[in-house]
């Protein structure tokens, strides 16, 4: 990191970027979408398979499998507790309530099976579900933006898979369970080419009936013009698949690091009955060899522990992350294909990707690691998919680049916020060190401990949280490229979030009381994807200016003051 | 390029609210800290009837508080809420120690809602808010005079019905 900038004067051309022409943007149309899905006159598509007849469907019948599984699975820890309990009384009767309750959990599974219903129209996907409550869940076909379908294991042996369809502005999704494979995939195309087709509606293209490729759908002879290559498949464009040398980042990666903390939980609840650590033993005549042993114990169990966490996160990362394939399919969108046992894939429309993020938590980023995702509009969960599992940085921001189509928003280095930022940030490190020293003057004064304690309290905590602050300075920065704003922040877990201009759709420019006194502020650029707001703090309010002005020209200039345009 | 010579600051929005706004948010600063004062007194005088001197101190300073909420922040918060509705964009201010401000082009507007609580039809004033596909995104005029309202409210529906798409 080289030396921050020093604030630009508050008169005359208060934009100088650092690094290079990157601010230096283009006049006239001041933002060039990617070419969007292939342009066409809508087409009158049936659903694929059985669904076609615009009827009531039930689930697959082998789903009638699934239900009672899923059901005895949930309530397996309390029949277990009350088989227990059973064997234990002796009571003749309640052991014959016991095949009672596992039959009654069987048909209670199968409600489902009988109750959920859906149903194609012309325009819209339906679901029934609920034997009570009933509930009816709607998904616009020409809204189609997401398709994603999963098949945990039961599911693939026989041979089912779950859907969920994700439209263009709702959370929410529509899950469509027990499909056939077969089935599946053809909805899959058929409802992302209904949602591509749909915007692409009103224009008379080459006058063509535009049909798209459905899998195992035979055409009669001669309906296509021989020119149209949309008949014949086009290959994916392969974006990443994966790697296993990767795989000596997965223990860098603290994502499954919640199997291990549980298993060491488990782990001390045990030894505690078995009484090594009991008072009695350690104060009786064998002090000191037993203090031998514990320290032994307590490597041991580390050494347990490191290795117990090298298995479990290298198991998981095969188990997520088996047989990846990114791809670019030609109708325009973006394919994660992925998983072992659970196999997953999700498809979205690449027009609703509107950025990516790069995520270096600080183990991974010590070992020059990060980890891909993707901002999109109408994917549910929160509007972010991992792209890629934590594998090298490098690879992260080639992959990154060619999701976004085009070079530079991962790499360009980023304009830190200067020296009023950086004043701010370790200043405001201080308060929770004095909150911290305050208890421990608390505890130093109830327990007696002497005086200087509470200083070494005061340096030690201060001077970490310092730090902290420093790194949260250097991490701080924002650039905007022709296409994307980039900001980048966090302390420890570094993050770049990459967003692209078209998809801002607002802004927000937030300064508290302290921030006004140090004329910073939060430029807050609002989307519809992912988290919804990528923020850009303490930013030297002309900065934020005149970054928000840069990116939307046509929205923010006409707010400035003194703005004239050349 | 398109290069900017001057302060370069967002301007003021052009319009200020409804001036009986300061009517409105006095009377409503004085209904929040009646009750909190009537709360402070009871503690003060009928639970704690010692009247350490911290307690007197606490209640000193929560009737400044209520001085300050009642007669100075009304008139701090009509200085700063502001409000514009171009052809291309809606722009807020608001706030008064923490200030912020919103810009929201209308072509990316999804609804356009108008509210009046039973105090702000004493005052004749309504309040607009303008929702965006992001939820960090929607943008609230207070306190507008009710007509006033009434006809952004109209100009705004009439804008963003012209606007295809979903707006994401």
């Amino acid at each position: 990191m080289t030396q921050p900038p020093p604030l630009p004067p508050p008169e005359g051309p208060a934009y100088e970027p650092p690094e290079g022409p990157a601010y230096d943007l283009p006049t006239g149309p001041p933002y060039d979408p990617p070419a969007g899905p292939p342009e066409g006159p809508a087409y009158d598509l049936p659903p694929p398979g059985a669904a076609a007849d615009g009827e009531w469907h039930r689930q697959s019948p082998r789903m009638l499998l699934v239900h009672p599984v899923r059901v005895l699975w949930s309530m397996a820890f309390p029949i277990v507790i009350a088989f227990i309990g059973i064997s234990q009384s002796d009571n003749e009767w309640s052991v014959r309530l016991l095949p009672v309750i596992v039959v009654a959990a069987l048909a209670f599974g199968l409600i489902p099976w009988f109750t959920t219903l859906y149903r194609f129209t012309d325009t819209q996907l339906q679901v029934r579900t609920g034997l009570l409550n009933r509930k009816e869940k709607t998904a616009r076909l020409d809204r189609v933006r997401s398709v994603d379908l999963e098949s945990p294991p039961l599911h693939r042996i026989l041979g089912l898979v779950r859907a969920k369809i994700g439209t263009g502005v709702d959370d929410t999704r529509v899950e469509l369970d027990g499909l056939a494979v077969a089935d599946a995939a053809q909805l899959r195309e058929y409802l992302l080419l209904r949602g591509s087709s749909a915007r692409s509606e009103g224009d008379p293209g080459d006058g063509t009936p535009f049909r798209p490729p459905v899998v195992g759908e035979q055409l009669p002879a001669g309906q296509l013009p021989a020119d149209r290559p949309l008949a014949e498949p086009v290959p994916d464009e392969v974006l990443a698949e994966i790697d296993w040398s990767w795989l000596r980042y997965a223990p860098f990666s603290l994502s499954s690091l919640v199997i291990v903390a549980t298993a060491f939980g488990l782990f001390f609840q045990f030894s505690d009955d078995l009484g090594f650590f009991s008072q009695d033993r350690v104060t009786d005549a064998y002090e000191w060899l037993l203090a031998q042993a514990i320290m032994a114990m307590v490597l041991t169990i580390l050494l347990i522990l490191v290795l117990g966490w090298l298995v479990v996160s290298t198991l998981n990362y095969v188990l997520q992350w088996w047989n990846l394939r990114l791809v670019r399919e030609p109708g325009g969108t973006i394919r994660l294909t992925r998983g072992l046992l659970t196999t997953t894939s999700s498809t979205v429309e690449e027009e609703r990707i509107r950025g990516v993020q790069l995520t270096e938590p600080l183990l991974l980023r010590a070992v020059r690691g990060g980890e891909l995702t993707s901002l999109a509009t109408g994917v549910g969960s929160g509007g972010t998919t991992k792209l890629l599992p934590p594998c090298p940085r490098t690879v992260a921001e080639s992959v990154g680049h060619s999701v976004l189509g085009t070079e530079g928003p991962l790499t360009t280095p980023v304009r830190p916020h200067g020296p009023a930022a950086r004043r701010r940030l370790l200043i405001q490190s201080l308060w929770p060190s004095l909150a911290f020293t305050a208890a421990a003057a608390g505890v130093a004064w109830w327990r007696d401990w002497p005086w200087w304690s509470v200083i070494a309290v005061f340096v030690g905590v201060g001077l970490v949280n310092l730090g902290v602050a420093e790194l949260a300075y250097r991490n701080l920065g924002h650039q905007l490229t022709p296409g994307h704003l980039v900001s980048r922040s966090g302390a420890l877990q570094r993050q770049r979030v990459v967003l692209e201009r078209g998809g801002i759709i607002g802004w927000v420019v937030r300064q508290s009381f302290f921030q006004r006194r140090r004329g910073l502020a939060d430029l807050l650029a609002t989307t519809a994807a992912g988290p919804e707001v990528v923020a850009v703090t303490d930013i030297p309010l002309p900065w934020a200016v005149e970054l928000a002005s840069a990116a939307t020209p046509q929205v923010v200039d006409q707010f400035r003051s003194a703005g004239k345009e050349s | 390029m398109s290069t900017v010579t001057g302060d370069p600051a967002l301007r003021e929005p052009a319009h200020k609210v409804s001036r009986r706004a300061i009517g409105y948010w006095t009377t409503t600063a004085v209904i929040w800290e009646g009750i909190l004062l009537a709360v402070a007194g009871f503690v003060y005088f009928v639970v704690l009837p010692e009247r350490w001197w911290w307690a007197t101190a606490i209640l000193v300073l929560v009737v400044i508080g209520a001085i300050v909420e009642i007669l100075v922040v009304p008139r701090f918060k009509y200085a700063v809420h502001r409000w514009e509705v171009t052809p291309t964009a809606v722009f807020t201010r608001a706030g008064w120690l923490n200030v912020e401000q919103r810009i929201a082009p209308l072509s990316r507007v999804q609804t356009v809602d108008s509210t009046q609580g039973a105090i702000q039809r004493m005052f004749r004033l309504a309040s607009i808010t303008v929702t965006t596909a992001s939820a960090a995104g929607p943008i609230s005029i207070n306190c507008l005079d009710q007509e006033v309202a009434k006809q952004v409210v109209a100009h705004l529906t009439e804008i963003t019905g012209r606007d295809k798409g979903d707006a994401t």
